[in-house]
């Protein structure tokens, strides 16, 4: 296994051992992006959902980038997407979590495998676009606000006002959200790189 | 974390179902009266078995946050601010009968019945693994999290938020990689890696009740259609 790793041959399917590092690793990165919910919440309150992905960029860019040196395969972070997402599901969030999840991370994974899971521009591009697979809880938020409305209509209140602030904040929020978002995985996962180099390369497990 | 299977044990499919029951209501704008009534038949699971307490915080809170939105309704017009409140609270309340059926289909399940229905759904091996790892990985990243923090305070903090992230993440990952490791030994011993049919010692089968469950799912889906 480790001379095919070396000799940057990919064999189609997943070993039970990378199986196994896939799931560890998104258990590392679900708890991340817990850490990274409570952090924006505490922040900016509930709307600061939003900045999610963006913050979870920022901060697990080495998991991402380990996983990755790890696992030299096609599959291993498309599976580590959809296992994230399943569970996002199932931990109540709203099923375009699950969508996000398979969608993104795909397209992540063959972003990499462009780059043979070594070349570092390709792979910075691919933890990139992985990111934005934890999109998927914050979508709620553009509904969440129609039923706000809605619900404000049938008690027979003026709309006017939060249609005011929030049509306000809704045309740009999306822009600022997906340009955050790539700029944060940029710098997580430059420091994921550079966390492998000086510490896990050395160690001999990266 | 064990569920004890008493007589209201619900197959791991049909928790399922109420977990895509929840989100359809989500999608559908139920209306507040129908929200309700699935919020508390979500957290039936949890009530009736020894996760009593989780069921009942969560209801608390839904109900004290449909307080509030009854509260701050009447005040809007002289108060614009309340909106802000008024709109937390609207969009909790949406979450969280899709969460307290999660919480249902998670605590109340046992991993290997959880194992045993996602291979029944045709899952395929290297998603069911990983998910399966990732659940018992929780607690022992718990615990390094503990470990680490104690050593830290130990030998002194840092200010500098790039040498905490380093001194945070790379024992965790380091410790991540050695579990994976021996994980994998363990789960080769096992016979994971053994090609053939996979047999489960739990065994699932849909029964009445769970039959009954379903259709009692259902109910608020349909009434969301159709008023």
């Amino acid at each position: 296994m480790t001379q095919e790793m070396a000799a940057g041959r990919t064999r189609a399917k997943l070993s039970v051992s990378d199986m196994i590092t896939v799931g560890v690793f998104s258990a590392l990165y679900f708890c991340i992006c817990g850490v990274a919910m409570l952090i924006v919440n505490l922040c900016f309150g509930l709307p600061g959902t939003i900045l999610l992905p963006a913050v979870t960029a920022l901060l697990a860019g080495p998991v991402f980038m380990l996983l990755a040196a790890r696992v030299r395969r096609f599959g291993a972070i498309t599976v580590m997407g959809v296992v994230l997402g399943f569970v996002l599901f199932l931990a109540g969030h709203f099923a375009t979590s699950l969508v996000t999840a398979i969608v993104f991370p795909l397209l992540a994974d063959c972003i990499a495998q462009v780059g043979r899971h070594r070349n570092r521009i390709a792979l910075m591009a691919s933890y990139a676009v992985f990111s934005f697979g934890c999109a998927g809880p914050i979508v709620p938020m553009w509904m969440m606000r129609g039923a706000y409305v809605a619900s404000l209509q049938r008690k027979g209140k003026d709309t006017a006002t939060i249609d005011a602030i929030m049509a306000n904040v809704n045309g740009t929020s999306l822009v600022v959200v997906i340009v955050a978002t790539i700029a944060c995985a940029l710098v997580g996962g430059w420091l994921g790189l550079r966390m492998n180099r000086r510490h896990f390369a050395k160690a001999g497990v990266a | 974390m064990l569920a004890s299977r008493g007589p209201l044990y619900l197959d791991p499919r049909t928790k399922l179902a109420m977990v895509v029951s929840s989100n359809l209501l989500m999608f559908l704008h139920a209306p507040a009266s129908i929200e309700a009534v699935a919020a508390v038949l979500f957290a039936v699971p949890l009530l009736a078995g020894p996760r009593r307490g989780t069921g009942v915080r969560m209801l608390g809170l839904y109900f004290g946050l449909v307080a509030v939105q009854f509260a701050v309704a009447p005040l809007v017009g002289a108060l614009p601010w309340l909106h802000l409140l008024g709109a937390t609270a609207a969009a909790l309340c949406m979450m969280l009968p899709c969460m307290i059926a999660g919480l249902s289909a998670v605590l109340t399940t046992r991993p290997g019945d959880f194992v045993c229905a996602m291979r029944r759904m045709h899952v395929p091996t290297v998603v069911v693994v990983p998910i399966v790892v990732l659940m018992r990985f929780f607690p022992t990243i718990r615990h390094d999290w503990r470990q680490i923090r104690h050593a830290q305070r130990l030998r002194g903090g840092t200010r500098n938020p790039l040498d905490a992230l380093d001194r945070t993440l790379v024992p965790l990952l380091m410790n991540a990689v050695t579990v994976a490791q021996d994980l994998t030994v363990a789960a080769l011993t096992k016979g994971l890696g053994a090609d053939g049919p996979v047999t489960s010692l739990a065994q699932l089968r849909l029964r009445l009740r769970d039959a009954v469950a379903m259709a009692l799912c259902a109910v608020p889906v349909v009434l969301a259609l159709f008023l």
